[in-house]
């Protein structure tokens, strides 16, 4: 009796983990354009102060959000901007009624403005996922002049689909761009790798996704750098893949603006960086290596 | 929908680098400012607190070393007083205005006022005011609501009707704002367009979550990773033009070597010319005449919506 739970329980488990595996569809002996031996993306999350709003977290925390809208981003588009980067911009909704103008500067610099979920959740009903979904396009669509074609979110890939997306960004189980279906082996979308370990707010941002005071460790631009130019040259020396995963309220800050640009200066160094948008990656993805 | 509340305190966009001037044509405001709270949670300071062996380091000895400091390197700096702190030690807050230093007010007794009824933080304002004006000669013109190492939050806290209280209160800034990284007006109402400068602060330059952080005897001590958060930002608010400000706390400063690494950064600092070292209230003045609220501050028409199924 006892062995037979014991055996469903692995069945179940192992139903759960290779389902799970099935659903990612790597990308055998990829290949970037000719001339390019890495692709680096930088993202910008711009939350701002909505995922604080979102957990009822006091005054002061929006604010310390709110400095993403006001200053982070500006600053951040004119620094890529000297550099000549595009970057994507991953955008709930409702950022466009807070901070429309840093979005219709980005995009007529010829940023992309993606997905990031109406208010940084995504709902559990269906219907209102779908509601908050179409706000979002239209929203992101009325500053940026087109729709998004990119998302970073948990939305449903059938929803995803239906609307034109071709990309998320949002798995960290492999370093290059891969493919990935839903449940039932269906809707497959890009998916574009990142990893937290390349996130700014695990380095800079206290009391960050509900961690506690006095478990904060809070490190400065120079180790950050330090590890950032790791992991670069890890996938440059693989002919790989890396996303910056950036927020304007924790990136934007002066001294790491100027930590980000230093690491620009140094990749720019080595032949064969690319700095696509994720757009521009995942039409790449699926005109050379089709779904 | 009233504007954008419960999300944002100021306008949509910031003062750019370049249109932003010092006095003199000086090329970047420095401020030093220095947290004379030994409290460690939101309660605000105890008794336990006050008997702690740093705390008594820090009212003694931190603060010499760090006066000995400043006086050193000609700088003068906002010191941040709880009241409770001036009747206890009225000396040292005598001698810390005698050595041209500002006195700003940190809270009746640095306790969290999101708790308290407006009455009751409007009292303990009024309290806190009298009680500066009565030991240091003059009343504060600056408010601080800085973060004690227990909080929840690491950036301060402030009511809902915080801000309004200090502006009827005749306070000239507050100072510890975060959604900036210079001088900027917080909107306490807006369909009057009452706002208060505030001076920008941030954690990342902040002592208190790098020197035996989060608690002696459990902390690290990460005197590196501080200082090197204080030279990078200093660096490159220099560059831009605009304002560095590093918070101190002489039980973590102060103490033998981090106040040689304090040194250390002091050092690097006063080296760069064009500096502009300025009190909080000093800071303030100026950039309440030049850049006044009813011509810089940009509050745009809204345009935010309430949305079913939707936060407001």
């Amino acid at each position: 009796m006892t062995n037979a739970v014991l055996a469903n329980e692995v069945e179940q488990l192992k139903a759960a983990a290779l389902g799970y595996e099935a659903r990612h569809r790597p990308i055998p002996n990829f290949v970037f354009p000719p001339g390019v031996r890495m692709a680096v993306n930088f993202t910008l999350d711009f939350d701002a102060m909505l995922a604080r709003r979102l957990a009822n977290e006091p005054p002061m925390q929006l604010a310390k959000g709110e400095f993403g809208g006001r200053i982070g981003i500006w600053r951040l588009l004119e620094m890529y901007e000297a550099h000549d980067i595009k970057v994507t911009i991953f955008t709930p909704g409702r950022i466009c009624e807070l901070y429309p103008e840093a979005l219709r500067r980005a995009a007529r610099a010829g940023h992309e403005i993606a997905d990031h979920m109406w208010e940084h959740r995504v709902p559990a009903d269906k219907a209102l996922e779908e509601d908050h979904l179409l706000k979002t396009i239209a929203a992101l669509e009325r500053v940026a002049g087109r729709r998004p074609v990119g998302t970073r979110s948990e939305h449903t890939p059938a929803l995803l689909r239906r609307e034109g997306f071709i990309y998320n960004s949002s798995t960290s189980c492999t370093y290059t761009p891969l493919y990935q279906d839903d449940e039932n082996g269906m809707n497959r979308l890009v998916q574009l790798p990142v990893h937290f370990a390349i996130d700014d707010a695990m380095y800079f941002s206290a009391n960050w996704a509900g961690s506690k005071t006095p478990a904060q460790r809070l490190l400065d631009p120079d180790e950050v750098f330090e590890m950032w130019w790791s992991a670069f040259w890890h996938q440059y020396r693989l002919g790989g893949y890396l996303n910056f995963m950036l927020h304007p309220f924790v990136s934007g800050r002066a001294s790491r603006v100027d930590m980000l640009e230093r690491l620009i200066v140094e990749m720019k160094k080595l032949p064969g960086v690319w700095f696509p948008t994720c757009e521009d990656l995942a039409r790449h993805v699926l005109s050379r290596h089709p779904a | 929908m009233p504007w954008k509340q419960n999300y944002t305190i100021s306008d949509e966009i910031g003062m750019k680098d370049s249109d932003i001037r010092w006095p003199d044509c000086k090329r970047c405001c420095f401020s030093v400012v220095v947290d004379l709270s030994p409290a460690s949670t939101p309660s605000g300071i105890t008794s336990a607190d006050l008997t702690h062996p740093t705390s008594l380091f820090g009212i003694t000895l931190g603060l010499q070393n760090i006066m000995q400091l400043l006086r050193r390197f000609g700088l003068r700096a906002t010191f941040v007083v709880p009241a409770v702190m001036a009747e206890i030690y009225p000396d040292q807050i005598k001698a810390i205005r005698d050595d041209g230093h500002e006195i700003a007010a940190g809270g009746w007794k640095h306790e969290d006022v999101s708790v308290l009824s407006a009455e009751e933080e409007r009292d303990r304002i009024a309290q806190t005011t009298s009680t500066l004006e009565r030991i240091v000669g003059s009343r504060p013109k600056g408010w601080f609501s800085l973060p004690r190492q227990q909080d929840a939050f690491a950036v301060g806290s402030v009511s809902g009707a915080t801000m309004g209280l200090l502006i009827d209160a005749g306070y000239g800034y507050m100072g510890n704002g975060l959604a900036d990284d210079g001088p900027h007006y917080w909107v306490a109402d807006f369909a009057r367009r009452k706002a208060l400068l505030t001076l920008p602060y941030h954690y990342s330059c902040d002592d208190q979550f790098f020197l035996m952080f989060p608690t002696e005897g459990t902390g690290l001590d990460r005197v590196i990773a501080l200082k090197r958060n204080w030279l990078r930002e200093f660096e490159a608010q220099y560059r831009r033009g605009r304002y560095f400000s590093m918070t101190l706390h002489p039980k973590g400063s102060g103490w033998g070597h981090h106040a040689e690494a304090l040194e250390q950064v002091l050092a690097h600092i006063v080296n760069f010319p064009g500096l502009w070292n300025a009190t909080g209230a000093e800071c303030a003045d100026y950039w309440s005449a030049t850049y006044p609220a009813d011509t810089h501050l940009r509050l745009s028409a809204s345009i935010w919506q309430d949305h079913e199924g939707s936060l407001s």
